[in-house]
């Protein structure tokens, strides 16, 4: 029993010493350190979509910017306050929020914590437009995108390259705006091409906030229904909801478009079979909102980052070259604002 | 057989695929709208029918098992794992690696009912804290190793995106399968078909073998078993292992079969839905694998409503919230629960820890 004993404070001594062998971590207090914190969304920092994008941005402040960089995953829904106030209790000089989720918590944050500036991705910040000033936030930037436009382009590309005259797109929840924007703007962008053209449209509404972007077994088997059903386009937008319906797209041999990065490199499965991406330009966006905090340059309200479609990749030489120069047309009329996608920024 | 049971389960299908080829027939063609619906119940429900077949061994031995949805999320994890592994560690062809994988899924199923079994029959623990145990157990175990594994850097992968061997390829039966348009029911993958042949397996298991004859006593009266000679604890381990095999199979749906990659938490409630499933086919693989058709029913109709949310005449406005037609299932169990088709008769010594 004595040696037992030993051996448990000796172990107890050696726990104790693993703290002090890890690498220091700066003191985010202090005015010369520039430290950057990310607090995600209940979707996970590795979801291949939109949490590992504004990652991959805050990530380049650390090799650009020489920041110190750490990010806290909600695993609950309840925990968005609680996670934004340990970095800023902590003394980080920018807190990254991803997610329309968390817009809230990140404007109640900016009110408790003024000397921080906070990123707030795809939250759109409506007192930008009202006459209240008492409500303004001089430290919150919500980085917002056109997703009508992204998705606009791909619904115009699968209504140029769908053989059946039916296409399928697979969603997140429509409460969500920017995913009823990339959901309706589709659906613009491929009546806009041919107004007879048949669409199946879902969205995954019927669950808990935390199901509907992480159920990829629904996202495929309603997928491979739109398939049966004549579909031969899909597009899947929902993080991995989505990312569900375009590898079922794939492995049926139809077409699957992709959402928000470009997931040709971020789903392989479904690389030979993706014909573009809808893209909302996270990296460099949330990239340069952190320049601009640093630089103490930092634009209060909202931020307009940039939308646009993925290269064709494997499927180049099935695109007519017709195809490519209307989807060129469209795009340039987009950016000018000589074409409007006519889609509301949320659900009416 | 409780043709009743059957009967009303029937009917609830019939109105579920009615309700959706009334409102989308103007679009596409009833034939084909019952096709695709029909495709969709039977693959959705494969998880289900096996993790109620899984529930189906433990309690009609006598141990109630809620740890199905922690097994079956478990062995997802590890059969992709297993499977990934075989595909770019040790190069094999995609096929046999899903094999490896399914098999990996199974065994991890069966070592995870292992536990439950030593904590419920060895150690007489309380059958609910046992499961609850392993689906704990489950979350935490592969949300870790998915991050070490996968993401974090210096890991094996080197955190780039694993690249899966794709999933178990259609197998249609031949003839059926080449009908015009129906032909679509019967191309179904691997796991769905196994599912299916399981359902006949276990109720010639159970109802016409010693084994079953057993089985069913050590679950009904196990003091009785064990006066005739029965070995009690043995029985009941061997048949918690059998469900939590069934259960890894239905894991290996998830990321084997449905989507070559694993999510943490993906298996969203489906083996407590399965365990819904069970109780509601009164304890009988039959009944068990007809309310699993049903909880697909449910998920293709809530699927397909969207397909015609412009369709929907606006008397039956309320179906346009698709919360309201997700809520189906749900509210069937709870009538099905109350007895009004028949009382519901779990195995007598369901719950019961044995003391010899």
């Amino acid at each position: 029993m004595k040696k037992l004993y030993g051996v448990i404070v000796a172990l107890l001594v050696a726990a104790m010493l693993i703290p002090a062998c890890a690498p220091k971590a700066p003191d985010c207090t202090k005015a010369d350190v520039f430290c950057v914190g990310m607090v995600t969304d209940v979707g996970k920092i590795d979801d291949k979509s939109f949490n590992q994008s504004t990652w991959e941005g805050v990530k380049l402040a650390e090799s650009e910017l020489g920041a110190h960089v750490q990010y806290i995953e909600t695993t609950d829904a309840k925990d968005y306050a609680k996670n934004i106030a340990t970095f800023a209790d902590a003394g980080y000089d920018v807190i990254v929020t991803v997610g329309f989720a968390l817009g809230e918590a990140t404007y109640a944050a900016a009110a408790t914590y003024p000397k921080v500036y906070f990123v707030g991705v795809d939250q759109f910040q409506a007192w930008q437009y009202d006459d209240d000033a008492t409500n303004d936030r001089a430290n919150v930037a919500g980085l917002v995108f056109p997703e009508d436009q992204a998705g606009f382009l791909v619904g115009a590309l699968a209504a140029q390259m769908t053989k059946t005259g039916k296409l399928g797109g697979v969603f997140g929840t429509d409460v969500v705006p920017p995913v009823w924007r990339f959901g309706e703007g589709y659906r613009a962008g491929a009546l806009y091409i041919d107004p007879n053209i048949e669409m199946f449209i879902v969205y995954h509404s019927d669950v808990g906030f935390d199901k509907t972007f992480t159920d990829p077994e629904w996202g495929a088997a309603t997928a491979n229904s739109m398939i049966d059903k004549g579909a031969d386009v899909i597009f899947g937008g929902g993080g991995k909801t989505g990312n569900g319906a375009v590898i079922a797209a794939a492995q049926r041999g139809v077409y699957a478009i992709g959402v928000d990065t470009d997931q040709y490199y971020t789903l392989p499965e479904a690389a030979p079979r993706l014909l573009s991406s809808a893209l909302k330009l996270l990296t460099p966006g949330t990239f340069d909102l952190i320049k601009l905090a640093k630089d103490g340059a930092f634009p209060s309200g909202n931020y307009l980052g940039k939308g646009g479609y993925a290269p064709y990749h494997d499927l180049e030489k099935e695109v007519p070259a017709e195809v490519k120069a209307k989807m060129e047309e469209i795009n340039t009329a987009l950016l000018d604002g000589s074409l409007q996608t006519g889609v509301s920024p949320v659900k009416p | 057989m409780d043709w009743r049971r059957f009967g009303f389960i029937a009917l609830i299908i019939a109105i579920l695929f009615s309700v959706v080829v009334l409102i989308g027939k103007a679009q596409i063609s009833p034939l084909i709208i019952i096709t695709s619906m029909m495709a969709t119940t039977i693959a959705v429900a494969t998880p289900l029918t096996l993790g109620a077949l899984s529930g189906l061994y433990c309690e009609r031995a006598g141990v109630v098992n809620i740890g199905i949805e922690g097994m079956m999320l478990a062995a997802a994890f590890f059969g992709w794992l297993a499977a990934i592994y075989m595909n770019t560690i040790f190069l094999f062809a995609p096929m046999p690696s899903l094999i490896v994988g399914v098999i990996a899924a199974i065994l991890t199923g069966g070592l995870f009912a292992l536990l439950h079994a030593a904590l419920s029959v060895t150690f007489k623990v309380d059958q609910i804290i046992g499961g609850t145990v392993i689906n704990i157990l489950a979350v935490g175990i592969t949300g870790f190793l998915n991050r070490q594994l996968f993401f974090e850097k210096g890991s094996i992968f080197g955190g780039n995106v694993p690249h899966a061997p794709g999933v178990l390829p259609r197998i249609d039966i031949p003839i059926l399968a080449d009908i015009p348009v129906i032909g679509r029911i019967f191309d179904q993958q691997p796991i769905t078909w196994a599912a299916i042949l399981l359902v006949f397996v276990t109720h010639i298991v159970l109802f016409y073998t010693r084994w079953g004859l057993r089985t069913r006593a050590v679950g009904e009266h196990p003091r009785a078993a064990d006066t005739v000679g029965i070995n009690v604890f043995y029985m009941r381990y061997a048949n918690v292992i059998i469900g939590g095999m069934m259960a890894g199979l239905g894991g290996a749906y998830f990321t084997l079969e449905s989507v070559p990659s694993f999510e943490p938490l993906m298996t969203n409630g489906r083996g407590f839905i399965a365990l819904a499933a069970m109780i509601f086919g009164n304890w009988t693989p039959f009944g068990a694998w007809a309310a699993a058709l049903v909880f697909g029913a449910a998920q293709a109709l809530q699927i397909n409503m969207q397909f015609f949310r412009e369709a929907i005449p606006p008397q039956l406005a309320i179906l346009q919230i698709s919360y309201v037609v997700g809520l189906t299932p749900y509210i069937l169990t709870m009538l099905i629960l109350t007895g009004i088709i028949g009382k519901n008769i779990p195995p007598a010594a369901d719950g019961q820890p044995y003391e010899k």
